[in-house]
């Protein structure tokens, strides 16, 4: 039992991480990523490259896949969403795009790192013995540093004043406009932000699971899953989605034959949505 | 030629080819409250989004403060000193009171200043105070309106545009933000252009009117004047 509790919470961690970037960019943006599973996948084999095959140290890895990731992030609002929005009236024309975006970005990672599964090594060795579960010194190491991501990235959110910005401009682009807000500059650093939270999380877990360039999809799957549990858009919304997803897989993990935990979790999920559409946090909508 | 404070010359403003605004100009002086009444679909507020270019006019000019601005993107023309506030308010709804007034000040970096301001604010707005860390969505019409123009007076402005403020309120509640947008103009020196379907307050608190008939400005003058002209008082102050 203890084993199954401490499993959850290292997933529920890293999933933070990915369902806040897609909150953050479905919020600003009115975008639904559905390259950000493709984008967690690039920054855990960017870490690979720049681990294994450059000769990195990993904390240096990390931090620059993330921002190789997050600029990529920033590039796509700027050349793709942003142009696409500006002449198009339909707002499935830019889940189209995102489409686009993953596919692009998984063939990208397919011709660069090839399909193979890579790995880093754990960067911390040992383990912990809490009660009657282990802990292996390398996970803790993955949580600590996802935790410590979180809570800077609700601080920022929350308290400066670009952060401000960020959620005035998921409330209402026109009033934010008037307040002398350069919006275009602030989705701009809001998609890139998202995508770097997704960078972060794969570069974390390739230490622990490893990483291939197809991963993204059920990645993004896991992502919607989380953000259509918790409320679309909403931060704390997002925060309870991972933490249920996690604990959830964990449990069927522990207690289901293989492949059942997910088809348990889309019934469910399913069953949930048709009572709760808008989620456990969100505004119903209109 | 005399530059006045502000000049809109010839606007001209069509929404999908569909003409909205046919050479509108209206100008005024430093200090002044000028009002634009109007029916619906009149171009009162499309006048307004030309000014802030929320909406590109296709022809015209805007000088203020003897420079042309008809170029400028909206989110400059705050520091510019031009605040706009929008029709239906638009507060942001899951943001503290705090927060939303913090947003008017986002282009400002004067850091002691904009605490100084904040306070001032809510010395106008006691109920604001009141309801600091409350989300800006749980408050009444009325006092949405007050954080309206509180986080619009954040930005420090010269000129204050206001759309609409009196949509939707009680009597009783229009009465307070009349007396409200006199006390800013009068104590702070922010000059006015007050868009209103409510014509008798709007020209009860102004000194100059303009009476916009689809797209074009059929009447102008002394707001007391137009109090008493029998064409306005038949068509906007219900007889």
């Amino acid at each position: 039992m203890e084993q199954i509790l401490v499993n959850g919470a290292i997933l529920a961690a890293n999933y933070a991480l990915i369902a806040l970037g897609i909150t953050l960019i479905f919020s600003i943006m009115n975008v639904l990523n559905f390259a950000h599973g493709q984008m967690f996948m690039l920054g855990g084999l960017l870490v690979y490259w720049l681990v294994v095959q450059i000769g990195l140290p990993y904390a240096a890895a990390l931090i620059g896949a993330t921002i190789i990731v997050g600029v990529i992030g920033m590039a796509f609002e700027v050349f793709f969403f942003r142009q696409v929005m500006r002449n198009s009236t339909r707002e499935e024309n830019t889940m189209l795009l995102a489409v686009g975006t993953a596919l692009l970005l998984e063939n990208a990672a397919l011709s660069l790192f090839g399909e193979k599964q890579r790995g880093v090594p754990p960067i911390v060795s040992g383990v912990y013995k809490l009660g009657d579960a282990f802990l292996p010194a390398n996970r803790a190491f993955v949580f600590g540093v996802s935790v410590v991501l979180i809570v800077a990235v609700l601080l920022f959110v929350n308290y400066s004043r670009t952060g401000r910005a960020m959620r005035a401009l998921a409330q209402d682009r026109t009033a934010t406009l008037l307040m002398g807000v350069n919006t275009a500059r602030v989705s701009t650093l809001g998609f890139g932000l998202g995508a770097a939270l997704a960078a972060v999380a794969g570069g974390l877990l390739i230490t622990v699971s490893g990483v291939n360039a197809g991963v993204g999809t059920a990645i993004s799957t896991k992502a919607f899953i989380m953000i259509m549990i918790g409320g679309a858009g909403v931060v704390s919304g997002a925060l309870l989605g991972a933490v249920a997803l996690g604990f959830i897989e964990a449990f069927g993990y522990a207690y289901l034959p293989g492949s059942l935990t997910y088809l348990m979790i889309f019934v469910a999920l399913i069953i949930f949505l048709l009572i709760r559409p808008q989620g456990i946090m969100g505004k119903p909508w209109g | 030629m005399n530059m006045r404070y502000f000049e809109a010359r010839d606007l001209s403003v069509s929404y999908d080819k569909v003409a909205a605004l046919h050479g509108v100009s209206i100008g005024f002086n430093q200090g002044q409250i000028v009002s634009l009444i109007g029916a619906n679909g009149a171009g009162k507020s499309t006048t307004l989004r030309a000014i802030t270019g929320l909406k590109r006019a296709s022809k015209g000019e805007i000088w203020f403060e003897g420079e042309r601005i008809d170029q400028v993107p909206p989110e400059k023309l705050v520091s510019r000193g031009i605040a706009m506030v929008p029709e239906g308010r638009r507060v942001f709804p899951h943001m503290s009171v705090r927060d939303n007034l913090l947003m008017g000040a986002h282009t400002r970096k004067d850091k002691a200043a904009i605490a100084s301001d904040l306070e001032r604010i809510l010395n106008r707005f006691p109920r604001l105070r009141e309801r600091l860390r409350q989300n800006a969505g749980t408050l009444s019409g009325g006092e949405q309106e007050m954080l309206v123009i509180g986080r619009a007076l954040m930005t420090r402005p010269k000129l204050l545009l206001l759309d609409e403020p009196s949509l939707g309120l009680a009597p009783l509640v229009v009465r307070d933000i009349a007396r409200l947008i006199l006390e800013i103009n009068r104590e702070e020196g922010v000059s006015v252009i007050l868009v209103e379907q409510n014509s008798r307050m709007a020209l009860r608190i102004s000194q100059y009117g303009y009476v916009l008939e689809t797209g074009r400005i059929g009447l102008e003058g002394a707001s007391a004047e137009l109090l008493d002209n029998a064409h306005v008082r038949a068509l906007y102050l219900g007889g």
